[in-house]
């Protein structure tokens, strides 16, 4: 018998696919299902989540200068 | 960089849509001004030209490259019924026609360009006050949109058409806030940003019931006056005079009192509808104008050039401004760290950009803005490389780069981080029990639109939200009905 199940459909690339995953690895119920390699299945509610985590681990491979200025000063 | 060409071509349909003669003189003058530069030609071919003119003779009259043009040109002048083509034989509209000869020629009757006072001013006003005073009053409004404290907001009626237009959303102007479409229109040219109010403008005008034709005349008109002198409001009918009161709050016009019978057109009005060259010109003139104005006041560093800004490779960013509207915009996507008399220091982060882009403004506005602002000395060694690169016979790079590589794709980077994943509502249909069964569903999905995403191997589905009772309902129709 057919199944439905309500979620969203994420389209990214493999890299940011593997961030989701390893996001998902340490607080689990957001990833429903991995369709393929550019597609995943998560819960409608955590889409918003992701991007806020998405966007804290990209920033963190980012190299901020002011960082640097606000260590010397201390 | 798009200062006007953008808009004329929108301020040129909106005359076409709503009157298909040119009466009057002054208006015939500034839409032939806006026309392109081989529809000007065209035109002044035809004006005095009693012989036919054959659509071929279009083709004869330019060279092999300038095809298109031509093209552009022969639109142009079709779309605002200038030309019209009778078997092949190309019309000058007769009524633009007799009004461009009294234009040229000088004879006639009514004083379309306005009508200068005879009586002199007895509180007469220079040109220096006239650009103090547009610059004032249109930076006024700006520093209202970014949110600077002032101590006198713009006038209510600016403040409505500001909200029309959607620059600015909420009610009361202490709640009033500026919306996307807002910042983009804080990084345009000023003439840009005139034309885009006066289209809001014109857009009103027809739900206040004033006639739009006149309306767009009196527009027209004022870009034909002359900066300094004073005009007597005698000859404009009710409509325009009612204009008067509404352009004086964008500092298009001066008028020393609201019952004076006398007004002045300021810098702004009168390079309305110059150009596209006299255009950027005209509005570093109005830059000039109000760096002038500022250097009295405050130090006297004096700038031959608008540009004040200088950016390095390690997206550190310096610029020789100390006004506070600029300020304010570099604010919009640079974080700045110190404010000396005349330079302000910024770095441009992931950050800073990425809060810009999520105000709506684009990577390319952010480039072009720092291209358009540079500072001479950028300017000046992007000549240097570009020369140097010439000279080492370097074919594949040969355009001015003001702004480092670096910078400019790490802006673009950024941008495209930002939509790095994409996310639908819907559902995921699996677990059919043949193959037949996802093979019908995939296929009604596919029909009606609202297919995302399929997989035939593991004979799974993703249907967009609007989709999925339409899917559900032809599933439970089809798959009953087997035993």
């Amino acid at each position: 018998m057919v199944r439905v199940i309500t979620g969203s459909l994420v389209e990214c690339d493999p890299s940011i696919r593997a961030l989701i995953l390893q996001i998902d690895s340490t607080e689990h119920d957001i990833v429903i299902q991995e369709l393929d390699d550019t597609h995943l299945l998560i819960d409608k509610s955590k889409v918003e989540y992701v991007k806020t985590m998405l966007n804290k681990l990209l920033a963190a491979n980012t190299y901020n200068p002011l960082d640097d200025e606000e260590n010397n000063d201390h | 960089m798009c200062c006007g060409c953008c808009s004329f071509p929108a301020i040129l349909s909106l005359y076409a849509v709503c009157t298909n003669t040119s009466d009057k003189p002054a208006t015939c003058l500034s839409i032939f001004r806006l026309l392109p530069s081989l529809a000007k030609f065209y035109v002044t071919s035809m004006i005095f030209n009693e012989k036919r003119v054959l659509v071929q003779d279009f083709d004869s009259w330019i060279n092999s490259n300038g095809k298109m043009e031509k093209a552009e040109a022969i639109r142009a002048l079709k779309a605002l019924h200038l030309i019209k083509e009778n078997n092949s034989i190309a019309v000058l509209n007769p009524v633009f026609r007799t009004s461009f000869r009294l234009v040229l020629t000088g004879s006639e009757s009514e004083n379309s360009f306005g009508v200068v006072c005879e009586a002199s001013d007895t509180h007469k006003v220079d040109v220096d006050f006239l650009d103090k005073y547009a610059a004032n009053k249109w930076e006024t409004i700006l520093h209202f949109m970014v949110g600077t404290e002032l101590e006198e907001i713009p006038n209510q009626a600016v403040l409505t058409l500001l909200r029309h237009s959607g620059l600015m959303i909420g009610k009361t102007p202490n709640a009033m806030k500026i919306t996307n479409e807002g910042f983009q229109f804080l990084l345009q040219d000023v003439n840009a940003q005139l034309w885009a109010l006066l289209l809001q403008y014109l857009r009103m005008a027809e739900t206040l019931q004033m006639d739009p034709v006149d309306v767009l005349n009196f527009i027209f008109m004022l870009g034909s006056l002359e900066l300094g002198k004073d005009y007597s409001l005698s000859t404009l009918n009710e409509t325009q005079v009612n204009m008067v009161s509404d352009l004086r709050d964008y500092g298009l016009i001066y008028q020393r009192k609201s019952t004076s019978r006398r007004f002045y057109p300021t810098r702004l009005a009168t390079t309305l509808t110059s150009d596209a060259s006299t255009l950027r010109t005209a509005s570093a003139a109005m830059n000039k104008a109000i760096e002038r104005a500022k250097d009295r006041s405050a130090s006297n560093v004096s700038f031959e050039n608008a540009g004040t800004i200088i950016i390095e490779t390690n997206f550190k960013l310096y610029a020789y401004t100390n006004s506070p509207l600029q300020i304010a915009i570099l604010n919009l996507f640079v974080h700045l760290k110190q404010r000396f008399a005349n330079l302000v220091t910024g770095q441009i982060t992931r950050e800073s950009i990425r809060n810009a882009l999520l105000n709506g403004i684009t990577a390319e506005q952010i480039i072009t803005y720092l291209e358009t602002h540079a500072h001479p000395q950028m300017i000046k060694s992007a000549e240097e490389q570009l020369g140097k690169r010439l000279e080492t016979g370097e074919q594949t790079n040969t355009s001015l780069e003001i702004l480092q590589p670096t910078i400019k794709d790490q802006i673009k980077l950024w941008q495209l981080e930002l939509d790095r994943i994409v996310a639908f509502e819907g559902s995921l249909f699996t677990d059919f029990s043949s193959l037949e069964e996802y093979e019908m569903l995939r296929k009604y999905s596919e029909e009606i639109g609202c297919l995302l995403w399929s997989d035939n191997n593991k004979k799974k589905m993703f249907v967009t939200e609007e989709g999925k009772l339409q899917v559900i309902s032809y599933a439970k129709r089809h798959f009953t009905k087997r035993p």
